[in-house]
């Protein structure tokens, strides 16, 4: 399996002008492909994840509908990041140094999922790369057995 | 003296789970691409319960729902009489807690420690889809065996080397023969295979590395160990480190281990896989029927 049968990339004719998110990955680790969560991004979003992880529970996930800012501001989140939170800006938390993980838990406190964190990451509707994963790739490391 | 019967490599997903629960655990209510996923875990199961052991080691890794950034174990492990579900946001499963056994937990505790694994214990440990998502698909709840847990850091920079993963596995072959019952345990490792669940490469899947990986792991150990952390990352994905607790199951069991089975399919995001393995007098005393298959 190459791809799915449906995706959008054997529907549209190929060439730079026509390069979309939903080519396969590339084999790259640099961003935006790859958001590493470094020791230094844990420390700029200490506070961040700490709120984002505090919707483990229920009655926080209750707390946290009820008035977002305000239990935003419990956690002293800083304020660029609140408003990353406030755009469900997705991209910009992890850039941020929000982890997947926390924001994940964000996400489904708003009714997500995890594919709203990958369509706002690879740029595309989530209906797109719904359809497009598992999105292939080939290769292996030099030297594997 | 306690023995290690053999040993499981398996992949976890959340979707694992949430497939799980829409289909109520009944095959003709998945979709085609979990079914595939349902249908090469019927093996496992059936093997898992001809391997009939008394006591499970399950290294895993927590994805945030029990442990916090503020204080991240690097190796922990839980010890208690069971482990609760942890909720990870969307609530909880309707599933039961995970029976455990302090017994077993203080023992291997006392043991790593002993030997230069400097363990986090964890009293109130609460299990995630690393455990709760497979398992539904391998055993019934309630869960007949009891198991030790054992959460690898797979979060934060630097993640344990592959090298300290692999002589992980040693350390608890040995702690678990130092164990004076007569139980036969199984080394179960989940992660993996290969994915990325954020950035623009969220949602690539390797098959060939997958599939490589499931038939070299049986044999050559020592040389998957020596590849690179970050060449597992480029071709399989962020993710696709989990590969490396994989290597903690392969070394708890000896070289002349064999596997009996081994499958592997893409349902969605992530390349989902399973290795079931044996030490040979094990093998040898198992049902003809259950020899070696793959797929």
């Amino acid at each position: 399996m190459s791809s799915t049968p449906d995706s959008p990339r054997d529907r549209e004719p190929a060439g730079d002008a026509h390069r979309r998110p939903l080519d396969p990955p590339a084999d790259d680790l640099d961003e935006p492909g790859t958001i590493a969560f470094t020791a230094r991004r844990a420390l700029d979003g200490q506070r961040l994840n700490r709120f984002a992880l505090s919707l483990r529970s229920a009655p926080n996930r209750s707390a946290f509908l009820a008035d977002e800012s305000a239990y935003l501001k419990l956690f002293a989140v800083p304020a660029e990041q609140r408003d990353l939170v406030a755009r469900r800006d997705w991209t910009g938390l992890l850039l941020a140094g929000g982890h997947l993980q926390a924001v994940l838990k964000l996400s489904a406190t708003l009714g997500g999922t995890l594919l709203d964190i990958g369509a706002h990451n690879v740029g595309c509707d989530r209906d797109a790369l719904a359809s497009a994963c598992p999105r292939m790739v080939d290769g292996l490391p030099a030297g594997m057995p | 003296m306690a023995t290690v019967i053999g040993g499981i490599g398996i992949s976890h997903s959340p979707s694992m789970g949430v497939e799980y629960d829409k289909a109520k655990g009944t095959r003709e209510n998945f979709d085609e691409r979990w079914r595939r996923w349902y249908d090469g875990c019927a093996r496992v199961r059936e093997l898992l319960a001809a391997l009939d052991p008394t006591h499970l080691v399950v290294i895993y890794n927590d994805h945030l729902n029990y442990f916090d950034l503020d204080n991240y174990p690097t190796l922990a492990i839980g010890v208690g009489d069971g482990f609760r579900q942890a909720d990870e946001g969307f609530g909880l499963r309707d599933l039961p807690d995970l029976p455990g056994d302090a017994t077993w937990g203080i023992h291997l505790t006392e043991h790593l420690v002993e030997n230069d694994f400097d363990m986090t214990v964890s009293q109130d440990l609460a299990i995630d889809h690393g455990i709760f998502s497979w398992l539904p698909y391998v055993a019934d709840p309630q869960w007949p065996v009891p198991l030790t847990p054992i959460a690898v850091n797979m979060i934060r920079q630097p993640l344990p080397t592959q090298r300290r993963l692999r002589n992980l596995g040693t350390a608890l072959r040995a702690g678990i023969e130092a164990m004076p019952t007569e139980d036969r345990v199984l080394v179960i490792a989940t992660g993996g295979m290969s994915h990325q669940i954020s950035g623009r490469r969220f949602g690539l899947a390797n098959e060939r590395l997958d599939r490589r990986f499931l038939e070299t792991l049986p044999t050559r150990l020592d040389e998957l160990v020596a590849l690179p952390r970050e060449e597992y990352v480029r071709y399989g994905g962020t993710e696709a480190a989990e590969l490396s607790l994989w290597f903690t199951m392969r070394a708890a069991l000896s070289d002349e281990a064999r596997s009996l089975y081994s499958f592997h399919t893409v349902p969605q995001i992530t390349g989902c896989g399973a290795l079931v393995m044996a030490e040979p007098d094990v093998a040898a005393h198992l049902d003809p029927s259950m020899e070696e298959q793959s797929s």
